[in-house]
């Protein structure tokens, strides 16, 4: 049988990206964070995730390489010359 | 509706992003060159960081980038819904890297070559992040570690769970975007992405 404490945790995991993505409101917040206060493992999840999100959003952008780029920027001109004025 | 600076100060960067777009759109098909070249400019990065980041190889990814520039070249002179454009670009971009990954009938279930591919043909850097010149070299060093972990533990997702990864993430498209894009419904997508960020966090417990 599942524990009263590992059902609130399952919920609050449940819930974590939309809190994240500021998708819950001051309600379900606010009992996602006092969960947090005192579980450990749950926190430790939420903090992960907000660091992965970071990561994944922090990358910077992936550089054309500039053979590439070039062939891009022939096909751009081409093109153009091929539009009426 | 026109966009003003007034008015994009309230939009979120999904929608503003999608504003731009269609600013470039309407300029484009009314005869502005400049603006249909920031636009091809716009395509083919999108399609190259896209298709490299989804599909993983370098050479699909310049033959989707040369498709993207054709079709959005083709594309803005007949299209109806210029606020359309930005999904329009990224589903075109998806269908060809999916047609792309159909010929490669020898391809395994999640693939492997982002990770392999820390540079080019030409021995061009590909890696996702770009040296930072203001930064301390062990700064530096601690990026580059930390993207090489990312682009790895992104390989390791199934295609269709990575692809929500760097729409949403990476690109900063809004759910509903995504959703229109792969055909999903918007809690499909929620649900997948926060599969996706479970999955990434355990791949990179130790960043």
């Amino acid at each position: 049988m599942t524990s009263p404490v590992a059902s609130e945790c399952a919920e609050i995991l449940g819930g974590i990206s939309a809190y994240l993505d500021g998708e819950l409101d001051r309600t379900a917040c606010d009992a996602i964070e006092r969960h947090c206060q005192t579980c450990p493992s749950c926190e430790a999840v939420v903090q992960g995730l907000r660091d992965t999100i970071g990561l994944c959003r922090g990358a910077a952008v992936l550089p054309i390489p500039d053979s590439v780029r070039k062939k891009a920027l022939d096909s751009i001109s081409a093109l153009l010359k091929t539009r009426p004025a | 509706m026109t966009v003003t600076d007034t008015d994009s100060v309230h939009l979120s960067p999904s929608d503003a992003a999608r504003a731009e777009y269609a600013s470039m759109v309407r300029a484009a098909a009314a005869g502005d060159q400049v603006a249909m070249e920031r636009l091809l400019m716009r395509a083919q990065e999108v399609a190259y960081r896209f298709s490299l980041l989804v599909c993983g190889h370098p050479e699909d990814a310049e033959d989707v980038m040369q498709d993207a520039l054709l079709n959005t070249y083709r594309h803005v002179s007949q299209i109806k819904a210029p606020e359309a454009f930005r999904t329009w670009l990224y589903q075109t971009v998806r269908n060809a890297c999916l047609m792309k990954r159909r010929r490669r009938v020898d391809e395994p279930s999640h693939m492997t070559s982002i990770e392999q591919g820390g540079t080019d043909v030409d021995g061009d850097a590909s890696s996702l992040d770009l040296p930072d010149a203001g930064r301390p070299a062990d700064l530096q060093l601690i990026d580059a570690w930390k993207s090489e972990r990312l682009r790895k533990a992104l390989a390791m997702l199934q295609p269709g769970y990575r692809v929500i990864v760097v729409l949403r993430e990476m690109e900063g498209l809004s759910t509903r975007e995504v959703a229109t894009i792969t055909g999903l419904s918007e809690a499909n997508v929620k649900q997948r992405l926060h599969r996706a960020r479970l999955m990434l966090r355990e791949s990179l417990k130790d960043v």
